[in-house]
């Protein structure tokens, strides 16, 4: 991988990658606001029986209700909650892992670095799916849970593209000049090493929010996810077990959810995007 | 340089090993009854012989080194056991359900491929433009498509309202179909699935065409072939595409494996009875032996998809070709 080959400032960011970025931005804020102020702008308690069940869209519920009656657009708000905290939790867990990993193999490349790159290859290799659902099978469905085994199972693409800069900042002359007067590796590594990844860390950071997004939905709608909490996922898991696809309802039971899980994750992916343009432009 | 093929083996060796291992310590580290997520059964509502009989039966009573050979004895001989749900060899279950997990995958992939690379070769060659950026923009959109959601969306509108498909199952249930009749019952049947795989499966294929495109186009070669005069079509089909393509094949292999593990959405959404469907089955109906098989048929599927893209790529790209 190329990275740093021109040097990040002397080649302005496209004003395309610039302004996906900002879309991106504006449909992370507007969810992020929809979150905290979910009891505010929710008409109903997701979690009440408010109403008839399967009615279709009406004054009172706009979105219509779900199989016992509680209001989906309640539930399609409070969604934002779990989707966000998923999506951001997870991709600190796999921040930090990847960052952890991604710098000792970078700085280490002999033995240590070679172990290290060793279980990236199995886990990247090892079918991604499968093993998420046997995991969260055995974990048991709990919002802890799932955001464990999201975490630890999307941190080893990111350590890959950290430890190959991480490599080449370790022979830079500020970081060999650090070692020959005899500063200890943890010094070079924290004060030279570090501050130089953020900015790359931060991106792969921001591209795993984006993909925990989409697989803690996919694990909700699987019925994997945590069974008290309201999220997108869950909301198409009923869905589909309800058979709501089948028939009109789809227009305000399926559409609603599965275009919030969408934006949710591609905000993320597009501010990834312009980030990245910024490290290591390839439009 | 030695043979990429085989450099790679001891790897997936080593994955082969991992993912075993993991099917034998998962059960017996979480908290909480090993016999439960062993056998999968209420452990609750057996009597004490039964559970006795099951205990033997697995050998958890053994110590756990002696367990660990045995499990690696009958993996090897292919001997997956029961499943505690319906009774039935697990090897026979898998060996019914994998042609449909193939039909739609490989299916999908064929398509996926054509489109990805004509699109992404395309947006290269328009670097910058606004076909290039409205695609990438597009492509990048479609990343974020949750899967079984637009899954659920076309059966809603091609199956339910506009009735031109079926919305379940891979065949018409208790038809009598025979020759090219069922197989166009069973085309009809995988076409959702394979439209939803294949979506998917673009953005990707597209993506590593665009940028191995990019890659070549500002290569020597090229300023070669346009110096001496060779025409813009002669330079896209004879030195671009060409040399762009090997990664993509590469990337198409992996894909493979990829979308095999997609499956197991896919397949649930439109209760297609393939291997993805089976491990959900088994997850939602705590079969855990049936899940553990059927997670090694995934590995062992991802392990060839890798190999032959190993193998492929020589073959593709004579700069990478053994002296």
């Amino acid at each position: 991988m190329k990275l740093f080959t021109r040097r990040p400032g002397r080649r302005p960011t496209p004003k395309v990658a610039k302004r996906l970025g900002i879309v991106g931005g504006v449909m992370i804020s507007a969810l992020v606001l929809m979150a905290v102020f979910a009891p505010l702008l929710a008409p109903y308690d997701p979690t009440e029986r408010v109403g008839a069940p399967f009615q279709p869209p009406s004054a009172e519920h706009w979105l219509g209700t779900n199989d016992v009656g509680q209001d989906l657009l309640s539930e399609l708000i409070y969604g934002a909650r779990v989707s966000l905290t998923v999506g951001i939790v997870a991709a600190i867990v796999a921040l930090i892992l990847g960052t952890t990993v991604g710098v000792l193999a970078g700085y280490y490349p002999k033995r240590l670095g070679k172990v290290l790159m060793q279980s990236v290859d199995v886990i990247l290799i090892l079918p991604f799916l499968p093993l998420l659902i046997v995991l969260a099978a055995y974990l048991g469905r709990s919002l802890l849970n799932t955001i464990v085994v999201i975490g630890v199972l999307i941190w080893a693409g990111p350590s890959r593209v950290i430890r190959s800069q991480v490599l080449s900042l370790r022979s830079r002359e500020y970081v060999l000049a650090s070692r020959t007067m005899g500063a200890p590796d943890r010094w070079a590594i924290v004060r030279h090493v570090l501050p130089r990844t953020a900015l790359l860390a931060t991106g792969t950071f921001v591209r795993a929010v984006s993909t925990a997004i989409l697989l803690e939905a996919a694990l909700s709608f699987l019925g994997l996810g945590d069974p008290l909490q309201k999220s997108w996922g869950s909301i198409l898991f009923w869905a589909q077990s309800r058979g709501a696809f089948l028939t009109p309802a789809w227009k305000w039971w399926v559409l609603p959810p599965g275009l919030m899980i969408m934006i949710a994750s591609l905000g993320f992916a597009l501010v990834a995007f312009a980030m990245e343009e910024r490290i290591n432009p390839r439009l | 340089m030695r043979r990429i093929g085989l450099k790679n083996l001891d790897r997936y060796l080593l994955v082969f090993v991992v993912a075993v291992s993991l099917n034998f310590l998962l059960p017996r580290l979480m908290p909480g009854n090993p016999l439960a997520l062993i056998a999968g059964v209420d452990v609750g509502l057996m009597t004490p012989d039964e559970r006795a009989e099951i205990i033997t039966a697995v050998g958890l009573d053994e110590p756990l080194l002696t367990q660990f050979i045995d499990y690696w004895k009958a993996v090897l001989t292919f001997d997956l056991g029961f499943s505690y749900k319906s009774g039935r060899p697990i090897v026979e279950m898998i060996t019914e359900r994998l042609p449909w997990t193939l039909l739609i995958t490989v299916g999908s992939l064929m398509v996926s491929a054509v489109i990805g690379i004509v699109l992404g070769g395309w947006s290269a060659w328009r670097r910058g433009k606004k076909t290039d950026l409205s695609m990438l923009t597009g492509m990048i959109s479609l990343q974020s498509l949750p899967s079984f959601w637009l899954g659920m969306l076309l059966i809603s509108v091609f199956a339910v309202q506009l009735g031109w498909f079926p919305s379940f199952g891979a065949e018409t249930p208790a038809s009598s179909y025979e020759g090219m009749a069922r197989v166009g019952d069973i085309l009809e049947h995988a076409i959702l699935p394979i439209v939803t795989l294949t979506v998917l499966s673009i953005p990707g294929v597209y993506m590593t065409m665009r940028y191995s495109m990019l890659e070549v186009l500002g290569s020597d070669f090229i300023r070669t072939a346009r110096a001496k005069g060779a025409s813009e079509r002669r330079v896209l089909f004879g030195h671009v595409a060409r040399n762009a393509i090997a990664p993509v094949v590469t990337f198409l292999a992996i894909r493979f494996a990829f979308a095999f593990g997609g499956s197991v959405i896919i397949e649930t959404v439109f209760s297609y009875p393939g291997l993805g469907r089976l491990i959900f089955e088994a997850v939602s109906g705590r079969d855990y032996p049936v899940m553990q098989a059927a997670f090694l048929v995934f590995t062992v599927a991802v392990i060839v998809a890798n190999l032959v893209a190993d193998l492929l790529y020589p073959v593709l790209d004579p700069r990478m070709r053994v002296e």
